[in-house]
């Protein structure tokens, strides 16, 4: 699904992304890990062609995104739903218009009604029946990061990065969530990337981890092979040490 | 040595980095232009939303400031004549002509500048710096199209209706302050024989320039905006002042070409 080959991205003069190597197949669920600042949220922008790298290859589906200019970007971004780390929740629009934002871009048919009925079907499934005429300002944090994943899935694409689903939420919010993650992923079949510094949590609901620091994937790999890395840096941010080069 | 080398290259990447930043606003100002043809790429309804917020929230404040500035205008003309010739018939017919062609059109656009300008730029800005563009862009949405058009076009139709509006309010406040303080009679300031077809043309022409140029120089503006809420402070701050400049270096520019063809002095 994903092919990246040595992808390099600086903005401005300073190097954020130095050399990512990765591969992802359909229907693997990846968690991304690593210390805050390390790019994880660079890494997955850049995928969707957010940001242009310097160099490097990224194929998604086997088509080339480097080098393509916005309208080109278009049919593959209708590939994959996207939680952003703080929701970026459209602040001019009511909770189910922002679900049903993306929906109505790729189906410019459907009236209102429908569109609506959908979203509320959405967001009676991840648990905001109620909230729809809301605006995103009166939510909560738990309650925006719900709405953000309702508009990340809505389109049900087969493609979907969740960066940071749970950060400060409590546990047993966070725990929740993750079964939403689950009960929808099980529901579409698609592939997923979940970016959190939570591993516990995290490690519920992926199969595969990769660890990112400073612009460079340190670890990839099965979920059991994480806790017999012999990285030093790995080896400390997986135990939560104190003491290491972090 | 080195010393030079330093200096040399501060200044290249001075120059470089306007070049670069005037490269990108004038491709944001063509793919503005260009979107206005986009039906599709801008929300139904927001053209009109647009023009609501920034009519309503401008009518009063350029209304009275411009009313204002008109009677001190003219009280102060009136007062130096009367100590010169006393002859007051040319006050009304002269300052008509300078409203419409000069003093409305920039004193409008340089309000309106800060006042939609910032409002624009601190929008977009926010939008920016909270991911909400990149949200934009990832459901298929040209910022440009979504965001910029709509308040180019609600820009420049209300600076036009403004600017139009001011004039009335000017020649009405002016004339009102000749009469009531120094006895010009009414027929005698309202006269249009002055006002050209040139005249009117300049003015309108500047209205629309500039009501265009505030949304692009704001928009481009709050589209750069980085970093969190500091960002888009200096992003609405940097708005008000290019946009205003650039309202100044247009009126300029219309100002000397209307001389050269349109406008007869004299
Ligand atoms: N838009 C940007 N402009 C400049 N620097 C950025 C931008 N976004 C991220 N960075 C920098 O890139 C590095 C990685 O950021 P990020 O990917 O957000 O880290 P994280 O792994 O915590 O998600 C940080 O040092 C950050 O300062
Ligand atoms: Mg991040």
């Amino acid at each position: 699904m994903i092919h990246v080959r040595d992808l390099h991205l600086s903005i401005g003069d300073r190097p954020l992304l130095k050399g990512i190597d990765l591969q992802v197949e359909r229907g693997s669920v990846w968690g991304i890990i690593g210390p805050p600042g390390g790019g994880k949220s660079l890494l997955v922008k850049t995928l969707c062609g957010l940001f242009t790298p310097d160099r490097g290859s990224i194929r998604i589906d086997g088509v080339e995104v480097c080098g393509l200019d916005e309208p080109a970007l278009v049919p593959i971004r209708r590939k994959i739903g996207m939680l952003f780390q703080n929701n970026a929740l459209f602040d001019f629009m009511k909770v189910w218009e922002n679900v049903a934002f993306p929906l109505a871009r790729l189906k410019p048919d459907l009236d209102e009604a429908a569109l609506r009925e959908r979203a509320l079907m959405r967001l009676r499934e991840v648990g905001l029946a109620g909230s729809e005429d809301k605006w995103p300002s009166e939510l909560s944090g738990g309650m925006k990061k719900r709405v953000g994943i309702a508009r990340a899935t809505m389109t049900e694409s087969p493609l979907v990065i969740y960066d940071e689903p749970t950060a400060g939420l409590d546990p047993v919010t966070t725990s929740k969530i993750y079964d939403l993650l689950e009960k929808i992923r099980q529901s579409t079949g698609a592939t997923v990337l979940a970016i959190s510094s939570d591993i516990q949590g995290l490690s519920t609901f992926v199969k595969n981890m990769m660890l990112v620091h400073d612009g460079q994937i340190l670890f990839k790999g099965p979920l059991p092979a994480l806790q017999e890395c012999e990285d030093p840096l790995v080896h400390q941010f997986i135990r939560g040490l104190s003491e290491g080069p972090l | 040595m080195t010393r030079l080398a330093n200096l040399l290259a501060s200044i290249g990447a001075f120059v470089l980095g306007y070049v670069q930043a005037s490269i990108t606003l004038i491709s944001i100002a063509g793919r503005s232009f260009r979107g206005i043809f986009h039906f599709r790429g801008r929300a139904k309804g927001e053209v009109l939303n647009q023009m609501y917020q920034m009519g309503n929230r401008s009518l009063v404040f350029v209304t009275v400031t411009l009313g204002a500035l008109g009677m001190v205008l003219v009280f102060q003309v009136c007062l130096q004549i009367n100590k010169v010739t006393g002859d007051q018939s040319q006050v009304g017919p002269e300052f008509i002509k300078g409203m419409i062609h000069a003093f409305v059109p920039i004193l409008t656009a340089m309000m309106l500048a800060t006042r939609i300008g910032a409002g624009i730029a601190a929008e977009i800005g926010s939008m920016v710096v909270t991911e909400q563009v990149d949200a934009l862009r990832m459901t298929g949405v040209d910022p440009i199209d979504y965001l910029i058009v709509p308040r180019l076009i609600a820009s420049t139709v209300m600076t036009l209706a403004l600017g139009l509006f001011a004039m009335v309010v000017v020649i009405l406040a002016g004339a009102f302050m000749a009469h009531t303080s120094f006895g010009v009679n009414y027929n005698v300031f309202f006269i249009f024989d002055k006002v050209l077809p040139g005249d009117m043309i300049i003015g309108v022409s500047k209205l629309i320039a500039h009501g265009a140029a505030i949304p692009i120089v704001a928009g481009y503006c709050g589209l750069t905006a980085t970093g969190g809420s500091q960002g888009v402070g200096t992003a609405t701050t940097r708005a008000v002042i290019n946009a205003s400049l650039s309202v100044i270096i247009l009126d300029f520019i219309i100002s000397a070409i209307g001389l050269a063809t349109v406008q007869k002095v004299g």
